[in-house]
């Protein structure tokens, strides 16, 4: 895994929108801190840019972010929003200049494609962390993270225990993020390997029947067969059918899980929500969860 | 239980369909009059009163009805818990007199039996699944790992107490059902839609509900599409969801070697957020995902969560014309 270099006072980041559409004043708050972190900011052509749901058609996109990807002065590329749409341009983007000169690609949510991808094809890490909507929010705790991230700091999170976790230690490489995306992804050529991995996942809005279709769509594959461990993040709007489903969402997770003995921790704080830390897609961790506390600690 | 597929690339998902993928589907006998056939919930629940007019039509047809045991069984969403929806089907698979199994409602729920269900009776006592939507979980697995022909059908539920509250059209394809038991050739046509791409193919019919399809990817029920017929329908996604459906479809290489692709209806759709509408309809999502192939596409078939469902046969060879001024499907009978 290659780990692209960290920043430094008057690097780049560039900014742009793989995926769904993101007013320009959405973008104040990110580059106004990004520059009081010292970095300068270069705004693609898709920010602020809307082609009917998306911020942008396929190729003005693929073009915006092939030329971040390509652009030597750019540094990290922190992505703007997610929503839908890498799934369409994947498959156009060139790495073939990015892997020799990698840099930070930063995001959530649909970004899962591409951290995926980057895992599996490339050999990149990346980050999992929040987007330029987080930076405006009160609370930039997790923000914070992001940017002792790219400075190459190496960081440990903790969370309370909760009553679903199984105890048990593990290192491995971390991968993961939106479930929704990970599921979709299983067939394809950017489906994740999860062997000895620390697997997490996060999810928006999803009914929780689906929840429960995709834990077993990703049973079915074997995902969790050779699995290290797993951190289970939030799982925000969670909807239910008229019927209820009889099970919260975190129980259904619980229930699919419990024929594995990897170790697990629940409510990890990586979600759509206020709580959403800086993970280094791909590198090593150690995940240790006991009766007391858990601890992810990058190695 | 999981069985351990390796991992989730494309080549190894190609590779495990090889290997379990049959080349030719065992064509469960067609039925006569005395046979049996079971109903059973292998998926959401469905009450007593909610299949009766279906017993009501199949002993008309002449068939006896055997009615499972999760028929009128509830647990939460459910036909019953997962223990007892799968000893009823497995029940029926069991039974060397049962010669079609019709499941009663959809919902959610077969892909957290199928991996207990033996289906080794099959082989030698094959029976006609009946169903669509989640039971295209059976018609999947079926296809991919057993090897036996299924019928994508309206299911136990879609049946009527009082005949005329139905449309003609409802009645026709509840019909198709019986013609399709009892081994008349079937043959489907509707209007061309303008946006068809015309052309004739030939080949083993496969398909279902594009979600559940989805779901499926990867796994040992995951169908190998290369030279088939393929259709597709769903119900109740958002645009962007659909889309990205046929993404996966794309990506893990289903579309490529296609014989002919047949989409069905996509009904109710979620709207869309209104300060952001998808801007594409169905037609264009379909067409942007197969422009770069040559093979007929049609759209609009009497496929889905519609009045108009007409019984298909999975795994079974078909002939499909598609020309100016209608699409027409054929049956191929002793092949």
């Amino acid at each position: 895994m290659i780990v692209p270099p960290y920043l430094k006072k008057g690097d780049t980041v560039g900014i742009v929108c793989p995926s769904g559409f993101l007013p320009a004043k959405k973008v104040t708050d990110c580059i106004h801190v990004l520059k009081s972190w010292g970095y300068q900011v270069r705004l693609g052509k898709t920010v602020g840019n809307q082609y009917h749901y998306f911020s942008g058609t396929d190729a003005e996109r693929l073009a915006d972010l092939q030329q971040m990807l390509d652009d030597p002065e750019i540094n990290a590329v922190l992505f703007g929003r997610g929503g839908y749409g890498l799934s369409r341009i994947i498959d156009s983007i060139s790495f073939r200049s990015f892997s020799r000169h990698p840099k930070w690609l930063i995001g959530f949510s649909d970004i899962t494609v591409l951290h995926a991808h980057l895992y599996q094809r490339v050999g990149v890490a990346s980050l999992h962390a929040p987007m330029a909507a987080a930076f405006a929010k009160p609370d930039l705790s997790s923000v914070i993270t992001l940017k002792k991230a790219l400075t190459g700091k190496k960081q440990s999170y903790t969370c309370l225990p909760h009553s679903f976790n199984r105890v048990g230690s593990v290192s491995g490489r971390i991968i993961g993020g939106n479930l929704s995306l990970i599921a979709h992804l299983v067939g394809s050529r950017s489906a994740l390997q999860t062997k000895g991995a620390i697997l997490f996942l996060e999810d928006i809005g999803e009914y929780i029947y689906n929840i429960d279709r995709m834990l077993i769509q990703l049973k079915r594959n074997g995902f969790f067969n050779q699995l290290g461990g797993l951190l289970i993040g939030g799982f925000s709007d969670c909807k239910d059918t008229e019927i209820p489903f009889g099970l919260t969402a975190l129980e259904v997770i619980q229930h699919q899980i419990k024929e594995f003995d990897f170790p697990v921790c629940f409510n990890f704080p990586v979600s759509h929500d206020i709580h959403n830390v800086a993970i280094k897609h791909g590198m090593a961790y150690h995940l240790s969860v006991t009766n007391k506390k858990v601890l992810l600690k990058e190695i | 239980m999981a069985t351990g597929f390796l991992s989730a690339s494309s080549f190894t998902a190609a590779a495990n369909s090889a290997k379990h993928n049959p080349r030719k589907w065992k064509i469960p006998p067609h039925l006569k009059p005395g046979d049996v056939i079971g109903i059973t919930c292998p998926s959401g629940f469905a009450l007593a009163e909610d299949v009766a007019p279906a017993i009501q039509y199949l002993q008309n047809w002449g068939l006896q009805v055997v009615v499972g045991k999760t028929v009128g069984k509830k647990d939460h969403t459910f036909g019953g818990t997962d223990q007892e929806r799968a000893e009823d089907f497995q029940e029926l698979i069991n039974r060397n007199d049962l010669k079609a199994i019709l499941c009663a409602h959809g919902g959610y729920g077969a892909v957290r039996i199928i991996d207990r269900l033996d289906f080794s009776p099959f082989k030698k006592y094959p029976k006609w699944v009946i169903g669509y939507s989640d039971i295209t979980v059976f018609h999947s697995h079926l296809h991919a790992y057993v090897g036996v022909a299924s019928l994508h059908a309206k299911m136990a539920e879609g049946f009527p107490s009082d005949p005329s509250i139905f449309e003609p059209v409802q009645l026709q394809a509840l019909d198709t059902i019986r013609k399709a038991l009892f081994g008349e050739p079937l043959q489907y046509a509707v209007p061309a839609h303008v946006r068809n791409r015309i052309g004739e193919a030939q080949g083993i019919l496969i398909g279902g509900n594009l979600k559940m399809i989805e779901t499926l990817a990867a796994t040992k029920s995951d169908v190998d599409t290369r030279n088939k017929l393929f259709f597709v329908e769903d119900v109740g996604e958002a645009l962007y969801s659909i889309d990205r459906m046929f993404c996966n479809l794309k990506r893990s290489g289903k579309l490529s070697k296609l014989k002919a692709l047949i989409v069905g209806s996509f009904t109710n759709i979620r709207p869309d957020d209104p300060k952001e509408p998808f801007g594409k309809t169905i037609y264009d999502i379909v067409w942007e995902q197969v422009k770069e192939y040559d093979y007929p596409v049609c759209f609009d078939f009497s496929v889905g969560h519609q009045k108009n469902n007409v019984a298909l046969k999975c795994g079974v060879p078909h002939r499909l014309e598609i020309n100016n001024t209608q699409t027409v499907l054929t049956e191929i009978q002793h092949p």
